[in-house]
């Protein structure tokens, strides 16, 4: 039975997330799609939610026109044919929230309504955390990377560390931010 | 809570949409300047004991807009499409 | 009333202290609160909600009626908690409730004298109409003399939480039909969750004797189910709740007494369990008998006489009379003679099975038969019953009456579902009616109360339930539990055994579960009418009550009917039938058969209730979960928040956002501060953070053409590197949002919004977009986040850009009134746009969200030799109101262009979305409202935001002529100024007003002007 009294190690830090937001036009995605295979390495991500990894960088399809390309350090400048779709750099709206340890499934019950056991490795949900929108990366059963807005990241992160909070083990670390 | 099914994301709470309104009326065409068009579209409404169809956005997950089928008598859900495919 | 010294699921190594009243007790690992009462000696426990008639223990479960008390002290405490259902902890501290001063001598108790005036309808005859003002002066007293329990005043110190869980089969009940759907679902491979509101999973199994058969399989069930990871049981854990596509509430409750916040343990814990199918595997209730006095401490149903002697080894009487219409309570019959009671049967039958008779015989229980108790003599305890038999009444004593009306199926949840229950007439009771696909009933709930039926039934609903959501991994046959029943009677045994010695009676119920013939009954069958057959008993002997927790009797329910107040729903509400705690638990039903009988009619037709969540109370904190103090809701902080708050300013929650009210370093109050904070503005200049505008980044080939079709103003024609101030109209032709947007290159543009419309606007223009016009290639984005922005506003503002941006030219000819200039800050990028909400020359200076702070502080830094300070929200809203800025307290969703002042907004075109429907007829009346200008015109008086506004002279009544939107002080002015909407026909400049703000009486007469207060012709921004 699950409770949270077994909530042994958990820990958060934060970073900053740079994006590069890809959309297609409605109507030539398929054209896009050979753009972006171009730009970015195949092959893309099928579904909404999947991803897949060239080199340093991730790609997340977030939307069924929509990729956000998430890199280590400054987006890089990319434009694509305005007759297939357009980029948008999304560098400075985000935090990543790294969060780890083997108490992070309960810690994620009390913060997400998302099924981390059905959850695959390296799938991505978009979803609310206190009603606020949140994607949620699975790195691992003990690791994810959680995205939040920029301006909501300081009240996330006490929502986040009070759910965690009968984990005497949680550890605040910094990271770039 | 209802828990929509959204054809992107999977199923969710229902706290992750936006209501958008009753989705079987149609909108005219931006520049008609039908008086009785336009006021069809936005006060004359069925409001069905049964099957509705109805705009839904997927507003904390992909923000797409869905046609969600939803029995209104049971809340049961018989369909959710995206608005774009919904319309084609 | 003892402790027996062997037997129960007691831990008698494990003793624990308690406290009830002050009274130090002592109980055991295992007990409830009640048993642990029951075992000391407690007959009374408590006093009723509105006669303050003294009360027992009743049940031992959830539906308690009687037994309510207050757990905890100070902030902790907890009302109205059945004693039932309160599992005992070392150090608990209890205390009876609806009492003064004492429990056995309670003052109020003298209301019972005055029983005739509170009965039904009390209050709406006493107080309404003609007498309505003696509520006002009796609703103290009133108040203080009916109630529960009083909660604490002291804030919770206690800790809750929220928590998601899901899973494919729900199954809610672990009694046998619950355990065995958890085995079946989990052997298929489903993943399975069983919640069980006890502290022991076993359902009625654990009333089963010691030396049964029950126990073995309870605990070889429990093995295999923990053996099983795809299966987590949830005990102390209540369905509250069941709602739509398969979410249940569930409340978790603490183990051990007091939760220790410092651990980060929680109290409670509500879960939402979000599964693919669910088992509801409820059980069901035993049903009270209606008789005068039937409320005296010392009455129980038979269950929980039963569950007391053999789960809490607590033999609640030693001469006990057993009043019943069914078989069921013979097994509580037996044993309590097996421990040594002296039992005697009233069965209200003429023929009671042959079987009873001989078993009962065995026991040397005399069986009394065609035999129906009418009263009960004692007060604070019973000690004898009154029995009326066809050879005349008969008056026995004794010190414990168990009683049993059949067993009503909890259809709480299916309930919730808005499934209505159906009458089955053989049980004179409501089972579960259709349900939704994946959903699955097993066990009593579904009107058959046999434990083989209910394992077979439980195990089928598993195995389905599992192959509903796709786990269908072979199952083994049902793990039996050959008991023989009593009766299989549906009226008959609830999972009873007979383990005892003596004739073993034969199982004779459909081997399906499926309910057998009803046992032969000469109770009079027509609905209600056995309910009611003490009706005049009643009236010579004592209360007959049908609701024992809202003190609700036969005669209320008979006046009820009198008065015309029939159906159930009436019924419900003018006796307050079942609105308890209990919900009604054990009084529905019976309540509803009596309107039937009084009506005359078969019971489905009088209807039911519907039971809505919660099934038990639910604390409120625990619904709260962490949303409490500082985590209450979730506020968005600009990237310059910590400087704010690092230099003085006062924040101030506005939306999602939290924004600088005012800085102390302008003034030590609000009042004090916001007109130094203009004045600075208008003679200098300040710097103000608008980062909580939204932003919208729109792009694509036909980003021009959707712009024009959403702003009433034309945006294809804005040259590249010029901004323009757009309204956008809802499609009804009312003005839903306005902000400024600029072209950044033939195919891009950059939209703001107003902070409080944000989220609307960009779900409006994807709706517009995904559903209208899905053919324009356009891709919006919200960018709220991505940029930092601010705004210096004042007669010196260029030259603190100037000094900000040395390489930049932000001459007038290089940066004019809406000119915009692009840059890069530290690597980030730099938007620059002169535009002006204020009236004074002003720039919006944008830049990235992670170097905002480090921006701020550079233009505070270039700003303070130009006499340039920030300033807040407070001076922001009275700079607008002073240059007749519209703003969300008119642009209010009721108001158009026209009523704004706006129209030349839209010109001539067309097509943009709203324009139709906003040339309405109606839109043009001369009533309409109409933006003015007000200035106050009685010195040291001022205007106030929603007063009414009416003509010199003329009667203040109704709407009047309009209302006063927004106020301020203008400094510059030295008047109270504001901005109002008042009918057209009365909007004429010059004229003489009064403002009347009734709320507080006061009137202040004004002048009507311009809504532009300061600078009608712009020099100022475009200087």
């Amino acid at each position: 039975m699950a409770d949270g009294s077994n909530m042994g190690g958990f820990e958060m830090a934060a970073y900053d997330c740079s994006i590069l937001q890809f959309e297609g036009w409605d109507g030539a995605m398929a054209k896009f799609e050979v753009v972006l295979n171009r730009i970015l390495g195949e092959p893309l991500p099928n579904k909404v939610g999947d991803t897949a990894r060239h080199d340093d960088r991730l790609v997340i399809r977030i939307a069924p026109r929509r990729f956000w390309l998430l890199c280590d350090g400054p987006p890089p400048v990319i434009d694509v044919d305005a007759e297939f779709g357009c980029t948008l750099p999304l560098g400075e709206g985000r935090i990543r929230l790294r969060l780890s340890g083997r108490g992070l499934k309960q810690v994620l019950e009390r913060c997400v309504a998302a099924d981390w056991e059905t959850l695959g490795d390296g799938r991505a949900i978009q979803t609310g955390l206190d009603h606020m929108p949140v994607l949620l990366l699975r790195r691992s059963g003990f690791e994810c990377d959680l995205l939040v807005p920029r301006s909501l990241s300081k009240g996330l992160m006490d929502w986040i560390a009070d759910a965690s909070a009968s984990d005497r083990y949680l550890t605040p670390s910094n990271g770039s931010t | 809570m209802l828990r929509i099914e959204c054809p992107y994301c999977g199923p969710r709470d229902h706290d992750e949409f936006r209501y958008g309104g009753d989705a079987s009326v149609i909108r005219p065409v931006h520049d008609d300047a039908d008086f009785e068009a336009w006021y069809r579209y936005v006060f004359v409404r069925e409001n069905p004991a049964g099957p509705h169809r109805e705009y839904w956005q997927h507003v904390i997950g992909c923000r797409q807009w869905l046609v969600v089928g939803r029995d209104t008598r049971n809340h049961e859900i018989a369909s959710v499409r995206s608005a774009r495919e919904a319309r084609a | 009333m003892r402790r027996l010294h062997e037997g129960g699921r007691i831990d008698r190594s494990r003793p624990m202290e308690f406290i009830f009243d002050g009274k130090a007790l002592a109980g055991y690992r295992g007990d409830t609160l009640a048993s642990a009462l029951l075992a000391n000696g407690f007959g009374l426990v408590g006093r009723s909600f509105k006669y303050h008639r003294p009360r027992g223990i009743y049940s031992a479960g959830p539906e308690e009626p009687n037994a309510l008390v207050t757990v905890g002290a100070r902030g902790r405490r907890e009302p109205n908690l059945p004693a039932t259902t309160v599992e005992l902890a070392d150090g608990l501290v209890a205390e009876s409730q609806n009492r003064w001063p004492s429990l056995k001598f309670d003052i109020q108790s003298v209301n019972g004298l005055f029983a005739p005036f509170l009965s039904a309808g009390f209050y709406y005859k006493t107080f309404m109409g003609p007498t309505r003002r003696a509520w006002m002066v009796y609703e103290h007293f009133i108040r203080n003399a009916a109630g529960l329990g009083r909660a604490g005043e002291e804030p919770d110190p206690d800790r809750y939480e929220v928590r998601n869980l899901f899973a494919d089969v729900a199954v809610i009940g672990a009694g046998p039909a619950g355990l065995s759907a958890a085995l079946a679902a989990g052997e298929a491979g489903a993943k399975v969750v069983l919640v069980e509101q006890d502290f022991l999973a076993g359902g009625t199994l654990l009333s089963e004797p010691a030396d049964g058969e029950a126990r073995a399989w309870l605990s070889v069930t429990l093995a295999r189910l923990a053996h099983m990871p795809n299966v987590s049981m949830m005990t102390r854990t209540t369905a509250f709740g069941a709602y739509d596509s398969n979410v249940l509430g569930l409340v978790e409750r603490h183990g051990s007494g007091t939760a220790d916040p410092a651990k980060g343990e929680a109290r409670q814990m509500v879960a939402l369990l979000r599964a693919k199918t669910m088992v509801y595997a409820t059980g069901s209730i035993e049903r009270p008998l209606t008789f005068a006095n039937n409320d005296r401490p010392g009455i129980m149903l038979a269950s929980a006489a039963r569950t007391y002697l053999n789960r809490f080894a607590v033999l609640a009487g030693t001469r006990v009379m057993v009043a019943t219409d069914n078989d069921s309570a013979y097994s509580a019959a037996f044993d309590l003679a097996a421990a040594g009671a002296e039992v005697t049967i009233a069965d209200g039958r003429a023929e009671p099975t042959h079987e009873r008779l001989e078993q009962s015989r065995h026991w040397g229980i005399a069986v009394r038969r065609k035999s129906l108790i009418s009263n009960a003599l004692g007060r604070h305890a019973v000690r004898a019953v009154t029995l009326s038999e066809p050879g005349g009444t008969i008056t026995l004593k004794c010190d414990l009456v168990v009683v049993s009306g059949g067993w009503s199926p909890t259809v709480h949840l299916t309930c919730h579902l808005g499934v209505r229950p159906v009458y089955r007439e053989d049980i004179k009771d409501f089972v579960p009616g259709k349900l939704g696909a994946g959903q699955f009933v097993a066990g009593a709930v579904t009107g058959g109360f046999i434990t083989a039926g209910a394992i077979e039934e439980g195990h089928r609903a598993g195995a389905e339930a599992a192959a509903f959501c796709g786990a269908t991994k072979s199952v083994q046959p049902p793990f039996s539990l050959d008991l023989a029943e009593i009766n299989a009677g549906p009226n008959g045994s609830h999972f009873v055994t007979s383990p005892r010695s003596g004739p073993l009676p034969h199982f004779v119920g459909g081997k399906d579960g499926s309910p057998a013939r009803r046992p032969q009954d000469s109770l009079p069958t027509r609905s209600g009418e056995r309910w009611f057959g003490n009706r005049k008993a009643e009236l010579t002997k004592g209360k007959a009550f049908i609701d024992l927790q809202m003190d609700v009797t036969v005669s209320d329910v008979a006046l009820a009917h009198r008065e015309g107040y029939e159906s159930v729903e009436h019924l419900k509400r003018y006796t307050t039938l079942g609105m308890g705690a209990d919900q009604g638990k054990t009084s529905n039903v019976i309540a509803i058969s009596a309107m039937a009988g009084l009506r005359g009619m078969a019971v489905p037709d009088v209807g039911t209730t519907t039971f809505r969540p919660p099934y038990t109370p639910v604390a409120v904190g625990a619904l709260a979960g962490r949303s409490q103090r500082h985590l209450y809701k979730p506020f968005r902080r600009t990237p310059m928040h910590d400087w704010h708050v690092a230099n003085g300013a006062q924040m101030l929650e506005t939306g999602v956002w939290m924004r600088p009210s005012f800085y102390l370093a302008s003034g030590r109050d609000v009042d004090q501060a916001y007109p130094a904070e203009m004045r600075m503005v208008r003679e200098a200049a300040g710097l103000m953070d608008i980062s909580t505008l939204g932003k919208i980044d729109v792009q694509g080939p036909d980003a021009a053409e959707f712009l024009d079709r959403v702003y009433v103003n034309g945006f294809a024609k804005l040259p590249i590197g010029r901004a323009r101030y757009g309204i956008m109209l809802r499609d009804d032709g009312i003005v839903f949002d306005d902000g400024t947007t600029m072209r950044l290159s033939e195919r891009h543009f950059f939209m703001t919004t107003s902070t409080a419309k944000a989220a609307d606007v960009m779900s409006r223009l994807e709706f517009l977009l995904d559903t209208a016009w899905p053919g324009l290639r356009v891709s919006v984005t919200s960018v709220t986040d991505e940029w930092a922005a601010m705004s210096v506003a004042g007669p010196t503002s260029r030259e603190i850009l100037a000094a900000a941006f040395p390489d930049l030219n932000v001459s007038n000819e290089a940066l004019p009134h809406m000119g915009f200039l692009e840059g890069r800050y530290r690597d980030k990028p730099l938007r620059i746009i002169r535009l002006s909400f204020s009236g004074e020359r002003a720039y919006e200076i944008y830049t990235g969200a992670s170097v905002g702070k480090e921006m701020w502080c550079r233009l505070i830094e270039a700003g303070t030799p130009f006499g340039q300070k920030p300033y807040g929200v407070e001076a922001l809203g009275a700079l607008r109101v002073e240059k007749g800025h519209v703003a969300g307290p008119e642009i209010d969703g009721r108001t158009t262009l026209d009523d704004l002042g706006l129209s030349r907004m839209a010109g001539k075109r067309s097509g943009y979305v709203g324009d139709v429907l906003g040339r309405r007829e109606a839109l043009s009346d001369p009533a309409r409202p109409r933006l003015v200008g007000l200035r106050c015109l009685e010195p040291g008086k001022r205007l106030s935001g929603g007063a009414i506004l009416f003509r010199p002279g003329e009667r203040m009544h109704g709407h009047g002529l309009g209302r006063i939107t927004s106020v301020t002080y203008s400094p510059t002015l030295d008047a109270s100024v504001g901005l109002a909407l008042i009918a057209r026909n009365a909007a004429e400049e010059g004229a003489e007003i009064v403002a009347a703000y009734p709320m507080k009486g006061q009137t202040v007469r004004a002048r009507i002007v311009s809504p532009i207060f300061l600078d009608p012709k712009g020099e100022r921004l475009h200087g």
